[in-house]
């Protein structure tokens, strides 16, 4: 019996060595970009990277892109996030357990690891340039075509969240409602909407934290703009394209200020992440 | 609450009181396999009926039938007939929302909504009827008092109902069924989730409750089955082998199958 245990507990400690060296390995990755965003960004943090635009380059800053990352992002998640909340919830309450839910199921996965560029290749093909050939070539790149481009990547990230949420919530919970002759409509309105929000809540702030580092989808469709705009039907600026083109730059001067954009958007989706947790942790519905 | 006083004043009937539901012949079938095969029973007015037997014997599914809320699930299939006063509920011209404001429905975990203790209980009022602000704070706190529970939350109706115990969450839940002045009130097995304490605290809830509503309460546990119903009936794989006087049951059952299950020799 003891050379039973014996090897157990070896086994036991082997296990938990290689695991722990696994997390260890990630962790330090993690930290290690983290350390080298924050060295070579806090350097190149001025007061000017937020007042002066990038037309200036390497005298400027980074304001038209920080107003259109901002724009984008927003436009985007006003597009996705009813959307991916509906159709998560069509999914959860409505089309579970049948054929047509588990395909749709499927195919939202396959949208949520269909490489970025793709998409940004596909806005460009059904918004940019069916805008170009309407408007005689007055509208062609656009933050709008940005922001669909961006929706498309935050869209399956709510779907799933949303669909995964709703079906945490117990089915019992269902079932109170229903013998109360709570027509279903309202049951998943009022009821489990609220008794699933945080989570909800959680996946649309995943999604906008996933869509606001995405750069692919941008360059066919946002384009780029050196000068500060506001109208969605303009070509836009945004962080992460505008970080692709100066890293793509000889100037070193430009590098320093691709990092100090760096640091912001991960200070961004650093925010966001907190923001989810507290959110999440603070606003908890248990029912075990 | 003046309904209440006078029912409880009134001499306790025996099982001599009509049939509120009169259950002909019903089977029932879900993914193919039939579940119950054939019940007869006629469920006493203002009475508590308890439906006991091993797990798997049907009496939770006999239950959900009372209220249709099987209706929710694919592939889930009743025959025969229930009649709640006369109408057959099986009949799909039965209003879905009138049979669920005559039969309100306990859940085995208490599932109170994510909403105030409040709220709990106005919701589905809200639903059915319209009343005004004053109305509803008196149904609502009718409800509560009805189901035990108006002296531990009337200071804190603003609270989320989920900082609740178990117990008093069960209560809620009771106290979210009877507001809508049901006939029947169905629970299944209300007390399996909550501690002993909670279940007397239920149990006695049941006793009086039974003055005013039908009670039809599925059970595992054969002491409460005893200590808080009139009548027993009890089922084995599908069948109904016996009902009659809880008394009777519990003293000398008429079936063999009965008495091995009572005596702990099965089950």
């Amino acid at each position: 019996m003891s050379a039973v245990y014996a090897r157990r507990a070896i086994i036991n400690v082997v296990a938990l060595a290689l695991s722990g060296l696994a997390t260890l390995i990630g962790l330090v990755f993690l930290v290690w970009i983290l350390w080298v965003t924050a060295q070579n960004g806090l350097g190149a943090l001025k007061l000017t990277l937020f007042t002066k635009i990038t037309a200036y380059a390497d005298q400027g800053g980074l304001s038209n892109a920080i107003v259109g990352s901002l724009i984008m992002d927003l436009m985007a998640l006003l597009i996705c996030a009813p959307i991916g909340v509906l159709a998560g919830t069509y999914l959860a309450e409505y089309a579970s357990s049948t054929r047509l839910g588990s395909s749709i199921r499927f195919l939202n996965d396959i949208l949520l690891s269909a490489p970025s560029i793709v998409l940004g290749l596909f806005v460009y093909v059904i918004v940019v340039i069916p805008c170009t050939e309407l408007t005689n070539g007055r509208i062609t790149f656009s933050g709008f075509a940005g922001s669909v481009a961006l929706a498309l990547i935050g869209l399956p990230v709510i779907v799933r969240t949303t669909d995964e949420m709703l079906q945490l919530v117990p089915g019992t919970l269902r079932e109170a409602a229903l013998s109360l002759g709570i027509p279903q409509w309202k049951l998943t309105m009022q009821v489990l909407m609220r008794a699933a929000f945080s989570g909800i809540l959680t996946g649309v702030l995943l999604a906008l934290a996933r869509l606001a580092g995405e750069t692919a989808p941008l360059l066919f469709t946002a384009f780029g703009n050196n000068f500060m705009t506001a109208h969605p039907l303009d070509k836009m600026a945004s962080m992460p394209v505008t970080i692709y083109q100066y890293t793509n730059d000889p100037n070193p001067a430009l590098h320093a200020i691709a990092w100090a954009g760096a640091l912001l958007i991960t200070l961004f989706v650093l925010a966001l992440s907190l923001l989810t947790r507290i959110m999440f942790s603070r606003k908890k519905v248990s029912y075990e | 609450m003046n309904d209440l006083a006078a029912a409880t004043a009134a001499p306790l009937t025996d099982a001599a009181s009509p049939a509120k539901i009169k259950v002909r012949d019903v089977h029932f079938y879900y993914n193919g396999f039939h579940a119950l095969k054939g019940i007869d029973m006629d469920i006493p007015e203002k009475q508590v009926t308890a439906i006991i037997g091993p797990s798997g014997c049907g009496k939770s599914t006999l239950l959900r039938i009372f209220n249709r809320i099987y209706a929710i699930y694919p592939k889930m299939e009743a025959k025969g007939s229930i009649e709640l006063d006369g109408e057959n509920i099986l009949d799909p011209k039965f209003s879905m929302n009138r049979l669920r404001t005559k039969v309100g429905m306990v859940f085995q975990k208490p599932v109170p909504f994510p909403m105030t203790i409040f709220e709990n209980v106005a919701y589905g009022i809200r639903h059915h009827e319209r009343l005004s602000r004053a109305d509803m704070e008196i149904r609502v706190e009718q409800a509560l008092r009805s189901a035990a529970l108006w002296d531990e939350v009337k200071d804190k109706l603003k609270q989320s109902a989920l900082g609740l115990s178990g117990g008093q969450q069960q209560r809620l839940c009771i106290a979210r069924g009877i507001a809508l002045r049901p006939e029947v009130l169905l629970l299944d097995e209300p007390t399996s989730a909550l501690d002993p304490i909670a279940t007397g605290r239920i149990e006695q809830l049941v006793e009086e409750l039974k003055h005013e509503y039908t009670i039809v309460i599925v059970t595992h546990n054969m002491q409460q089955a005893a200590r808080v119903s009139d009548l027993t009936a009890f089922m084995y794989m599908g069948d109904l082998i016996e009902f009659d006087n809880t008394e009777k049951i519990f003293t000398k059952p008429g079936k063999k199958q009965t008495e091995d299950y009572i005596t702990g020799r099965f089950g």
